[in-house]
């Protein structure tokens, strides 16, 4: 399981490609981010999907449980999963 | 007079039902962060008035912006809650129904979008919701009206909820997922062929070409459309009728003299004319009637289809990696385009950028380089009979600026530029007859300031005129604007007025025969040196005292400059 760290934790967001979908493991932000993921929809356990990725470290367009989201680069890249 | 304050996630529809309840219409869009400030109006509910308050959206009581910020306040005015959810997302949207829950005030709970459910696959029970959360729930379909009057008599008899209770961010997402497990029940369905559509326009090789085929789209439809109501409508309209009537109401009592000047300026039956006789009736009149407003209906109804769509947000995805280059985010390209109407909305808008930083590198930005429709639609009028050359030199040089200052403001602005973070909604089909309305609200608010302003504008001048100020101003300026900017001394008179309004500042280039390249670095520097006095006060207020006076400094340093760049470009140093 190239995909998975050795503590189970997840890979970031960031290593999935178009079309591919994942879990979302963790939120790996600090709280008061992590507080306006999860009201936004993007909660440890969802099932994510790539969208789409902009060019030049654009951001990433991902749609978790029916609600697409737009997430910058660095933001995405510190969010955990399990790729499905 | 009790008030009940509306409350809910973004673009789930409260602005919808507030115009329903209360006969206001306040804009609604379909993207998160249309309302940006907060709105009261009052409606009947069994007899008794209320003041009904509707808010920026927020996802949470924890405001992230300065609009959520809003929200939060507005909330505690309120004496009973109208707390309005997003059926099709009713997990995340219950979070913030909790927290308001848990403020113990008298609430009831729409179910809006609820004729989205059906098509989605989505089943909710909403009398076990009702049970669970302790307040009654309405489903709702704001823009049928279906449910609303329901909602509002629920609301008339509303009780605090006696289920929940206050509890701890973690025990709330707990409940959220119990009551989720109890109360909906999704069923499962493939991608549909819309779906695929709409990802193709986030998607960067299909999405940039779409992305510039509908700017393009929407510049040809704004100019060829605009330029046809004046050819085919305005223009007949005040040749063959106003002009030839209102010269002889005039004349009848007042052929000659001051007042005659002042109503008419130099117009006669045999030589009307509109744009320079500087008569509060002939200029004043035609300038917001026959100039501009074709391009405000024309613009506010292709910025209405693009808004009630969805394509906004999207066209801020593409746009996203360019604008972290001037500090800013993809989300600003909203305010970006409200500006493009008229800077004063553009700049209320940029509450939905995050950082004071974001939001003083989008203003001032916006003032110095996105000229509102009536602006460009002068420009349209005065440049375009010389060719579209000039056109695209003015509107070329101000995006240069735009990335310029943007490049350098993100450089020396203290503060941070977070990354965007946006729910982008589904595609919606515009509806007919709000895209008329909504056009018509633009359209009547443009004319409710433009046009007594305009007038104002035109009396000022003339009262220079005659009490002979024009000619101390221009010696006095001469320097300035004949040495260093090779524009007439007279170009004075249109830097004046141009802090009052834009368009008839504009207007007042077309008496002094300037050449169009003259011409050319007068609307740049028309555009770029100080805003209206509308956003003017709008940025003060947004900005604070000492901010606002950077700007402004800004504003004047990069004008000249650019102005004296430009004169030496187009017209050499002689
Ligand atoms: N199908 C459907 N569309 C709706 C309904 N209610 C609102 N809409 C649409 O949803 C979009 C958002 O409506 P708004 O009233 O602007 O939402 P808001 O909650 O005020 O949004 P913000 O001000 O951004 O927080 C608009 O395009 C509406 O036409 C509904 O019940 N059904
Ligand atoms: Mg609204």
């Amino acid at each position: 399981m190239r995909d998975v760290n050795p503590d189970g934790r997840g890979v970031p967001l960031t290593t999935l490609l178009p079309g591919e979908r994942a879990q979302i493991v963790a939120l790996g932000h600090g709280s008061g981010r992590q507080h306006h993921f999860r009201t936004m929809g993007l909660m440890e356990g969802k099932i994510v999907k790539l969208i789409a990725t902009q060019p030049a470290r654009g951001p990433f367009v991902i749609d978790v449980e029916g609600t697409q989201i737009a997430i910058g680069r660095g933001m995405a890249r510190r969010i955990l999963i399990r790729k499905l | 007079m009790k008030k009940i304050a509306l409350t809910g996630c973004p673009n789930v529809g409260k602005s919808v039902i507030f115009s329903r309840l209360t006969g206001v219409n306040v804009i609604s869009s379909n993207y998160p962060g249309t309302t940006v400030d907060f709105t009261k109006g009052t409606t009947t509910i069994g007899g008794e008035k209320f003041e009904l308050i509707d808010v920026p959206g927020t996802y949470s009581l924890e405001a992230t912006s300065k609009a959520e910020e809003v929200a939060r306040t507005m909330l505690q005015e309120g004496d009973i809650v109208i707390n309005v959810v997003d059926a099709t997302h009713l997990e995340r949207n219950l979070y913030l129904t909790l927290e308001t829950l848990e403020m113990k005030k008298p609430t009831v709970v729409a179910l809006n979008l609820w004729d989205d459910t059906k098509h989605l696959g989505i089943d909710i029970d909403a009398a076990k919701l009702e049970t669970l959360l302790g307040v009654p729930v309405v489903p709702t379909c704001a823009i049928t009206g279906e449910g609303i009057k329901e909602l509002a008599s629920k609301a008339h008899s509303a009780e605090p909820s006696k289920t929940i209770e206050l509890m701890s961010e973690k025990a709330r997402w707990l409940k959220v997922g119990e009551i989720i497990r109890d109360v909906q029940v999704v069923h499962h369905r493939h991608h549909t062929v819309g779906e695929r559509i709409a990802d193709a326009t986030v998607k960067p090789m299909t999405g940039i070409p779409i992305a510039i085929l509908v700017i393009l789209f929407m510049f040809l439809f704004i100019i060829k459309i605009g330029n046809a109501i004046i050819e085919y409508l305005m223009d007949p309209i005040f040749c063959n009728y106003y002009g030839p009537w209102i010269v002889g109401v005039v004349n009848s009592f007042a052929p000659s003299g001051l007042l005659h000047d002042i109503l008419i300026g130099t117009s006669t039956v045999e030589a009307l004319d509109f744009e320079q006789s500087l008569g509060i009736l002939t200029t004043g009149l035609y300038v917001p009637f026959g100039m501009v407003l074709p391009f405000i209906i024309t613009f506010y109804f292709m910025l209405s289809v693009l808004e009630d769509l969805g394509y906004l947000p999207r066209l801020a995805i593409l746009v996203d990696t360019g604008l972290h280059k001037l500090g800013l985010h993809g989300s600003a390209i909203v305010p970006t385009i409200l500006g493009c109407g008229c800077n004063v909305p553009g700049a209320l808008a940029t509450r939905i950028l995050e950082t004071k930083k974001q939001r003083f590198i989008a203003m001032t930005l916006m003032a110095i380089s996105v000229p509102c429709m009536a602006q460009s639609a002068m420009i349209f009028a005065i440049l375009g009979r010389y060719g579209l050359k000039w056109i695209f030199i003015v509107y070329s040089t101000l995006l240069v600026l735009y990335i310029l200052l943007g490049l350098l403001l993100k450089r020396i602005v203290k503060g941070e530029s977070p990354e965007l973070l946006l729910e982008i909604p589904p595609y919606r089909k515009p509806d007919p007859v709000t895209l008329l309305k909504k056009t018509w609200s633009k359209a009547y608010e443009f004319l409710a300031e433009a046009v007594p302003f305009v007038i104002l504008g035109i009396f000022i001048v003339n009262l220079l005129y005659i009490f002979g100020a024009v000619d101390v101003l221009s010696m006095v300026f001469s320097p300035i604007l004949t040495t260093l900017l090779g524009l007439p001394e007279g170009a004075i008179v249109a830097l004046m007025l141009g802090v009052l309004r834009k368009d008839i500042a504009i207007g007042m280039l077309l008496p002094l025969g300037m050449s169009p390249q003259q011409l050319t670095i007068a609307c740049i520097i028309l555009s770029t040196y100080f805003p209206c006095i509308a956003t003017f006060f709008v940025m003060l207020h947004e900005l604070g005292v000492k901010y606002m006076l950077e700007a402004t400094g800004l504003m004047i340093v990069v004008s000249f400059s650019a102005g004296m760049i430009m004169r030496v470009i187009l017209i050499g140093i002689s």
